[in-house]
């Protein structure tokens, strides 16, 4: 895209900011975002989502779909939840049916390191970094301020 | 003969009624619904519309592919579903060139273009002489350098761009490639009466299959894949 993303870093002391977070960046989107997220097991990618559900309304369910690879949310907006753990391939990625789900909500992709030269580069990246036990650090790339 | 031909591979979807290469009815629409809950009921209302029984269809015409993973399987699935209990033949129709064979009459290269992602096309070539159209290649995946590269080689003919993909490519391209001609609105995305125009040619061919041998068609993306295996060596 070439165009300068706007870059944020925020500090997270425990799981509920970082749910807390992510529930402001949801009441930023506008319903067909593409949000990638970066950060290994542990990070907080499930708490973010989490949150970011909330933020749009979906009050409980969400958890890592690590054996569905998706799972779909109904909020203010629908929410596809991908978890690409176990996707190593363009074939992979293309049988989960990832691409037939683009423009029809809002898509939140844990274990985007997997996928990152297929994905489109009109997105959200969200990065996760482990400062201790509890804190973090969180980094996002071309969202609105928070 | 008469065909009943579907097409859902990308965001439009479509049915085509076609006796002896006759148009009896067809339906498309285009709007972001999904295909699951529109294709039952447009062909359903094809056929009562066109006062057509299930039975009175010798052929089932499907796009098996290229196309978007979850929509060539619904219309691979719907088609097996429909002709599995009357025990009639169906055809798994290139995609790419059911489009080739809805353009009007035109003399020029036909290039089909479907969005692949990641810049991305499927596509394949056809060469059209006032509407007797030939392949020039086997559908594949490339990208849309790549297309680039092969269409300069055109250069000297009209190239006609149809498909889902004609936006993308002709927007990439057109700054090198001025001449790219734009199919109008009304045929550029995939309708299912090239689908049947094809699958009679198969029929006289004899390259119809069973509800049980119809398969869907999937071509791979061999760059995406190098591309990520680039990245994860360099990654390690």
């Amino acid at each position: 895209m070439g165009e300068k993303q706007f870059l944020q870093k925020l500090y997270s002391k425990s799981e509920r900011q970082t749910e807390e977070i992510a529930e402001r960046l949801a009441k930023t989107l506008k319903g067909t975002e593409i949000i990638a997220m970066f950060g290994g097991l542990g990070a907080g990618k499930t708490a973010f989502t989490r949150g970011l559900a909330r933020g749009l309304g979906i009050d409980d369910g969400v958890s890592s779909p690590t054996f569905a690879l998706v799972h779909e949310y109904e909020g203010k907006f629908m929410v596809y939840h991908f978890d690409m753990y176990r996707i190593g391939s363009y074939d992979d990625l293309y049988s989960t049916g990832f691409y037939d789900y683009q423009d029809q909500g809002v898509m939140v992709i844990e274990w985007s390191e997997n996928i990152e030269p297929f994905l489109p580069e009109k997105r959200i990246n969200i990065k996760i970094e482990r400062i201790s036990d509890s804190e973090r650090e969180i980094t996002i790339e071309g969202a609105e301020k928070l | 003969m008469r065909i009943l031909a579907i097409d859902t591979t990308a965001s439009a979807v479509s049915a085509a009624l076609v006796k002896d290469g006759f148009l009896e009815g067809e339906f498309f629409l285009n709007v972001k619904t999904t295909h699951s809950q529109t294709l039952m009921p447009i062909i359903d209302n094809l056929l009562k519309l066109t006062n057509t029984k299930l039975d009175d269809i010798d052929l089932f015409a499907v796009d098996a592919g290229p196309g978007s993973f979850t929509g060539v399987r619904i219309g691979v699935a719907t088609v097996k579903g429909l002709s599995l209990p009357l025990s009639k033949p169906c055809a798994a129709v290139s995609t790419l060139e059911a489009m080739a064979y809805s353009m009007p009459r035109v003399s020029g290269i036909i290039c089909a273009v479907m969005d692949a992602r990641c810049s991305q096309v499927y596509n394949a070539l056809f060469r059209s002489d006032d509407g007797i159209i030939e392949r020039i290649t086997e559908d594949r995946a490339l990208s849309i350098e790549e297309l680039k590269n092969e269409l300069a080689y055109y250069e000297e003919d009209n190239i006609y761009l149809i498909g889902d993909g004609t936006n993308i490519v002709y927007d990439t391209l057109v700054p090198e490639l001025p001449d790219l001609i734009l199919t109008t609105n009304n045929i550029r995305y995939q309708h299912a009466y090239g689908t049947a125009v094809v699958a009679e040619r198969m029929s006289d061919m004899n390259k119809t299959c069973t509800s049980d041998e119809l398969m869907p068609i999937y071509l791979r993306v061999p760059q995406a894949e190098r591309e990520l295996k680039a990245k994860q060596q360099s990654g390690k």
